[in-house]
This record gives C-alpha cells, structure tokens and sequence, in this order.
C-alpha cells in the first residue's frame, strides 16, 4: 500500500488532540521524516492533518543533516493546543524555537562522559605496553 | 487483524490501537525462553538524577510560557479577524484594493511594452532566419541543377558510341573479327605477357653454363 499523501489529507476534528510528530518516510536503510500534524491517537501510517517540514537524518555530502520547518504554521497549531513528542521538541531546540530539550543535554554530556572514559581507556592501554 | 483499506475508508475517529511494524500480534504470551527475564533498570547517579530533575523543571516552565504566548496570540489574531468586518475597516480594504487594481494596470502596461518590443526582435531574427534558409534552399537546388545538367552533357557525348539496333550487326561482325584475350601472365619482374597462347621469350644461357 502506498504512503498516504504528504500535503495532509487526513480527516480532521476539531476536539481532538492533535500532535506534532516525525513520520517516517524513507526506505530500508534510509529514513527519512516527516514533521506532520496528526491526531494524537492515529498511527502514523494513516494521512496526516498537515505536513509542517522534512527531516533529512542522514549527513549529506557536506556532513549537514538538513532541516525543514514551516514555522508560522507550527505556531498555529501551537496555539491550537497541539502536543509534540520529543523528538521534535529536540529538534525545534537545536532550531532556537524552542529552549534546548533537556534530552538534548543528556545526550551530549552522556556522549562526552563516554569519550573520556575511552580515552582514559586508550591511555592505559598505551602504558602498560611501555611497561 | 483489519485489513488496513477499511482502517483507511473508515468514517469514524480510530479508537483501536494498531501495531505499526510487523510484529508479534498483541494477544500472543510472552515466549518461552523470555519469561524469567528481568530486564535491567538504567542505573543514573543521584548527581545526574537531580540535574535532569532541574532542567526538565525549567524546560517545562519555559514551554507553558511558550504554549500560553501562541495561545495568547491566537486569540488575538481571532478577534482582529472578526473586528476586521467593521465598516471603517471595509471602506479601508476597498480603498487598498483600488490602488493594487491600478498598481497592477501600470504594471500590465510597462509588460505589455516590454512584450511587443521582444515580439518585434524576435519576429525580426524569425524572418532573417527564414530567408536564409530559403537563400541556402535555393542555393543547393542551382547546384544540383548544375550538376544534372553536366552529366546529361556527357551521357549525350558518350552515346555516340552506344550500340543501338541499326548498328547491331556492324557492332558484332567487329566482336568477331577482333577477338580480345584478358588472360595473361606477370613474371617475377613485373612483366606483363597478354594472351593466352602467347610464347613467353626464353631467357639468353649466358649464365647457366657456367
């Protein structure tokens, strides 16, 4: 079966909780997503409300991985009281719309504690060589 | 599980819940070999605890402030929508339009300028090119004329010699009475010997009896 529409053809009710989530798009060893406005409780598989940007998650030839975002429809449905998941609350943090997500932080100091426990590693190793 | 065209054709909001990958389905047991598992609990440091603790705080505070601004100002643009249905402001959006009407009138007009002037350069390169074409036609027929009429010239030179039924008879009393033989032989000079009976000359001995 085809991927529903990108340009958001999904049924729409007004009462219903909406959020803003990614919609995976790609093939097998290529994701590819979707920032997309659905109903809260309606799987991804099935036509979204509205599309409000792409996230390309794999490093282009320039190492960048790019982002797109419709800004002034995002702070519509903002207003409309829409919830979003943390993976687009993370990138919304790194864009400056939003304050940095605290995942974002854990992250990256998780990632450095993890480098310098390699390299003390390394260089332990190094040294018992010497020996 | 539902076929996923009716999930699609449905008209009333989804209630169930759908797995989205293809995996076990939900009312399968846990397997065998997995039920004694315990999967093991991350284990965070107190240190790292609170810190988390306190930027979520702040990362919460800060998003309601976010959420009430755009709601905020939601609301706002809502009711300058409904306000925007007054008289005063209709009389300003008609005096708006009446102006873009004219901007757009210039603007026609400067573009239809523009455009009959393109048109002028450009009908103008169409029948230069035109008339070239029909120069380089007219060019190549003279040739090819020319050509015809050089080759009729020599067929009518050459057809004095042609064999025709008056001369028929005269043609083949000739063939007959001059016999030509194409046969010949080439010796290891070069020398070519026409005919076939011909008698080759024997080489002088004045070597051979030495």
């Amino acid at each position: 079966m085809p991927l529903p529409p990108a340009s958001g053809t999904g049924r729409y009710f007004a009462k219903a909780a909406k959020s803003i989530r990614l919609i995976r798009h790609g093939c097998t060893n290529r994701p590819f997503f979707h920032i997309s406005v659905t109903h809260r409780r309606r799987p991804n598989s099935l036509p979204v409300i509205e599309q409000l940007g792409s996230y390309d998650p794999m490093p282009n030839m320039d190492n960048e991985k790019l982002v797109a975002l419709n800004l002034e429809r995002i702070k519509y449905w903002l207003g409309h009281g829409a919830h979003v998941t943390t993976p687009v609350a993370e990138l919304l943090g790194l864009a400056g719309f939003f304050p940095i997500h605290p995942r974002s932080y854990m992250t990256a100091w998780r990632n450095r504690r993890t480098q310098r426990e390699n390299l003390a590693e390394a260089e332990k190793e190094a040294e018992s060589k010497k020996e | 599980m539902l076929p996923k065209k009716l999930l699609l054709k449905r008209s009333c909001p989804l209630i169930m819940q759908i797995a989205e990958f293809h995996r076990k389905p939900r009312w399968l047991p846990v397997a065998k070999s997995k039920i004694y598992r315990i999967p093991k609990r991350p284990e965070i440091s107190e240190e790292e605890r609170l810190e988390l603790l306190r930027i979520n705080n702040n990362y919460k505070t800060q998003m309601r402030a976010i959420r009430r601004f755009y709601h905020e100002e939601m609301i706002k643009e809502k009711s300058s929508l409904e306000s925007a249905s007054s008289e005063m402001s209709q009389k300003l959006e008609a005096e708006e339009w009446e102006r873009c009407v004219q901007i757009n009138e210039q603007w026609n007009k400067q573009v239809a300028a523009e455009r009959e002037e393109r048109r002028k350069i450009e009908l103008a390169a169409m029948e230069e090119y035109a008339l070239k074409r029909m120069e380089a036609k007219d060019k190549e027929l003279q040739e090819r004329i020319l050509k015809a009429s050089e080759k009729i010239k020599r067929e009518k030179e050459l057809s004095s010699t042609f064999i025709t039924p008056d001369n028929l008879e005269a043609a083949i009393d000739h063939a007959l009475a001059n016999p030509v033989d194409y046969n010949f032989a080439i010796d290891l000079k070069g020398n070519i010997i026409s005919g076939r009976d011909t008698q080759i000359p024997k080489p002088e001995k004045t070597q051979a009896t030495v």
